[in-house]
């Protein structure tokens, strides 16, 4: 029967060809918008944390003046961030920042490169899941007492070793030589969660080295540095022990109690400062937030794609509303023949269903034709606006989204013009005949 | 004229659903067409703000020496890039520079203004870019009043205060008002401290930040930034940029070659990437106000044409008891124009709601009211193409074979 009523469909849809056209486009360009922009949005909204984004936490303190912004910033100071070292509650604690550095082998012949460095303490890389290919993370004991050591990622080692295990070979950072100790395999988080200092979709660094070589080597932060004091910062060292706010600083709470400890001993340190001179505003607290409630913090989401998100839904509502005008004008002028059909014996319910897969059908058109205006926009987007693959590639599940509320809104919005033709009085329609 | 309004709505009351769903269509369109116009109008006027630059002639590029040699002497080393940048014939001017215009990054600041310690208060959030003497020339802004400063005012021996400082007019103007703002003192940190003069009012500059109210507030401070990582800012001619991205690192490398240069782009694309979101958004918007016109438009002539089938008949018998050609075309146009205007109104009211929605949760200014009136004005005009053509095809329906099955 069904596929008899997908005969009748295919005939009846060839019979006014134009119409449905019509109907197919109005419903595939409604689903190819709402794609697009759902898309991109979804691909901005993943959590890449995944089942660890409840166990990792963003530290925040409100360190700032009196008469200063009221905002709680997204990083600390340097000194802020050696102190909260001393905590023994987190399963794992790290602080950082984004710097960089003119990278040689020992080749002389070798181009020096400008590469982006993370400067982290060695759990950065359990803390976040880092694989490695090569090697491991250098010793916890080189976060207190420096030693020239990286971890480099696969790019980086392909371009400087040709992707050999390169454990115990050396390169030269500004001049200087470091050994490298591990290999990571390309990652890639994406938004970049744990600094979203220079954009959330930015790359990822190709060089990893201990924060405590930061002292010596004077690393430059290439992140964000954010200043309320007017204290005047004459070198490096003076910055270290500035107001400025310039570290991420994470730490990983694996249950509710020591995320409570963990608060509490977070207010109790604002409260230590407090007796110091600093921290003086009122509302002077410390913050921790898991990784969603930081992409959240961020605005990692652009409003614009929310705004997009629902125009584009209320487009696909006007598409719908669309196709059910048209449909139902066409559904009762076919009036006539459904009069013949209940009176040779059609039940309703199967005059029903048979309009209901002829609106399948259409539904199914459009959400294939759909499927094929979302991957021209975002081919479109792609190449116009330089938005980076990660954004713009069409997510898998969408192969199945798509088609699906195609069908499921045609056939909800295709409902009603179904009803009233299967409520068709046989009796007037013979009598006109 | 006799539009015989009471027949055509006694029909359209006959038979409600069909234009109720046009109603609806008509009034979600009017909704979100007049906000995404209203967006796409906004990001549009932004995208056309004067930075102040020449902005297809200037580029900046960066540079890190890497040098452990600490007796290099960095301000020393600048000036003898600079100097030879300027000697190769194709460069109009160059100099050294904190941060692009329009490049997303860099320097803002706030500083105490005030005749005394009690009198004193902040001035507005300011960008802030660090050079000399040559960078008005360099960038192409136009200074309007005072002078630029002398080659012997520059600050070169490297992180100290500067002295004096070229204001923007819009800096001037939000801080001292209709006061001349040459010769004022603004001091960065408290009343008192680090005092720096005004010498020059630009007429406009940019900062960094496209999408803060402050980027207009430009500030240039006759020192010029001392480090291992540099920018230099260069303005020739269109046609030589390529070459210069070859000539410049070979020039430099030849006077000191353990430094990275990198980072070639002219203001024009700095501005292509900073407004990359805005333009996004103005695409897909204005992508779908043209998608959603169509249907709607596309819908609405089917549905006429579909009508004017169902209604031969009836069409055949008022040609036949009299009815003028435009009398058929006037029929469609009347019921188009009673649904239009309902549905307009209503969609312009919902369009106001939506638009107050939209300002509570986002960002967004709120809706003007001319939007969803202008949205309505089109829509009557393009309902009206859209019925007229199918209508025309009613009209040269012969009342002969109209009637010949009765």
């Amino acid at each position: 029967m069904f596929f008899y009523y997908m005969d009748l469909g295919w005939r009846s849809i060839k019979k006014t060809p134009y119409l449905s056209l019509l109907m197919v486009l109005a419903i595939s360009i409604g689903i190819g918008i709402t794609i697009t922009t759902f898309n991109v949005y979804q691909q901005m909204n993943t959590n890449p944390a995944g089942e660890r984004s409840t166990q990792l936490f963003a530290v925040q303190l409100m360190s700032q003046g009196k008469d200063t912004w009221p905002d709680i910033n997204a990083q600390i100071t340097y000194q802020d961030a050696m102190n909260l070292r001393q905590s023994t509650i987190p399963t794992r604690q790290i602080a950082m920042y984004k710097t960089g550095a003119a990278v040689q082998t020992g080749d002389a012949n070798f181009q020096p490169m400008l590469e982006n460095i993370r400067a982290t303490d060695s759990d950065f890389f359990d803390l976040f899941s880092v694989p490695f290919i090569y090697g491991a993370p250098w010793d916890k004991s080189i976060d207190v007492d420096a030693a020239y050591q990286v971890v480099i990622d696969a790019d980086l080692n392909q371009r400087l070793f040709k992707g050999e295990n390169s454990v115990g070979r050396e390169l030269y950072l500004n001049q200087m030589p470091y050994q490298v100790v591990g290999v990571i395999a390309d990652w890639h988080q994406s938004p970049k969660y744990y600094d979203l200092n220079n954009g959330p979709f930015s790359d990822p660094e190709s060089i990893y080295v201990p924060l405590s070589l930061a002292p010596i080597e004077e690393f430059e932060s290439w992140g964000n540095n954010q200043s309320w004091n007017t204290e005047n910062i004459r070198n490096y060292q003076e910055g270290l022990h500035s107001e400025t706010h310039w570290l991420q600083y994470w730490v990983e709470l694996e249950s509710e109690q020591q995320v409570q400890d963990y608060q509490a001993w977070l207010q109790a340190y604002v409260k230590q400062q407090q007796g110091l001179g600093r921290f003086e505003r009122d509302d002077a607290r410390g913050e921790v937030s898991d990784v969603q409630a930081w992409l959240d913090f961020n605005k990692v989401v652009p409003e614009d794609n929310k705004i997009l998100v629902g125009l584009s839904v209320l487009f696909l509502v006007v598409c719908l509303v669309n196709m059910l005008g048209l449909l139902l004008a066409k559904f009762l002028k076919r009036a006539p023949e459904v009069g013949v059909r209940r009176a040779i014996g059609a039940s309703r319910l199967q005059i029903f269903a048979q309009y209901m897969i002829e609106v399948a059908m259409i539904g199914a058109a459009g959400g294939v034709f759909g499927l094929l205006w979302a991957w021209m926009a975002l081919s479109l987007l792609t190449s116009r606006f330089k938005l980076g693959e990660a954004l713009t590639q069409l997510d898998l599940s969408m192969w199945i989204f798509a088609p699906m509320i195609a069908i499921v809104s045609t056939l909800l919005a295709g409902m009603y013009p179904a009803w009233r033709i299967c409520r068709t009085q046989p009796s007037i329609y013979l009598k006109s005949q | 004229m006799m539009l015989h309004v009471k027949p055509i709505l006694s029909s359209l009351m006959r038979n409600k659903t069909g234009p109720l769903l046009l109603l609806v269509q008509i009034m979600l369109s009017v909704a979100i067409v007049a906000n995404a116009s209203f967006i796409i109008i906004e990001r549009l006027s932004l995208m056309q703000r004067d930075s102040g630059v020449e902005e297809t002639q200037v580029f900046t590029f960066n540079l890190y020496a890497f040098d452990t040699d600490t007796d290099i002497d960095l301000d020393k080393q600048r000036q003898r890039d600079l100097a030879a940048i300027r000697r190769l014939p194709e460069v109009i001017d160059a100099s050294t520079i904190n941060m692009s215009p329009l490049g997303g990054g860099g320097s803002s600041s706030t500083f105490t203004v005030g005749e005394s310690q009690e009198t004193s208060q902040y001035a507005p959030e300011a960008p802030i870019f660090y050079s000399d003497e040559h960078l008005v020339n360099t960038l192409g802004v136009k200074l309007i009043e005072g002078r630029n400063f002398y080659a012997d005012e520059v600050i070169t021996s490297g992180g100290e205060a500067p002295t004096l400082v070229l204001v923007t007019q819009v800096f001037a103007q939000k801080t001292w008002g209709d006061e001349s703002p040459l010769g004022q003192i603004i001091y960065m940190g408290e009343w008192g401290d680090y005092p720096v003069k005004v010498i020059g009012v630009i007429e406009t500059l940019q900062g960094a930040w496209v999408d803060r109210e402050m980027n207009d507030n430009s500030l240039i401070f006759n020192v010029p930034m001392n480090g291992a990582f540099h920018k230099y800012v260069v303005r020739s001619d269109l046609d030589n940029i390529a070459s210069l991205k070859e000539i410049i690192p070979a020039l430099l490398h030849q006077d000191e070659p353990n430094r990275v240069i990198k980072g070639f782009k002219t203001i024009a694309e700095y501005r292509q990437s900073a407004y990359r979101a805005h333009e996004l958004m103005a695409t897909v918007l204005g992508m779908m106000v043209i998608l959603l016109l169509l249907i709607t438009s596309l819908g609405l002539a089917g549905l006429v044409m579909f009508n004017v089938g169902r209604r031969t008949k009836q069409i055949g018998t008022r040609r036949a008891l009299g009815a003028t050609k435009g009398d058929i075309v006037r029929f469609f146009l009347v019921e188009n124009y009673i649904i239009c205007i309902i549905g307009g109104s209503l969609g312009a009211i919902l369009a106001l709601q939506l638009g107050e929605q939209l300002m509570q949760l986002y960002s967004l200014p709120i809706l003007a009211p001319i939007y969803p009136l202008l949205t309505f004005l089109g829509l009557i005009v393009l309902t009206t193409i859209a019925v007229i053509v199918p209508a025309q095809k009613a009209a040269m329906i012969s009342p002969a074979t109209a009637t010949r099955s009765v």
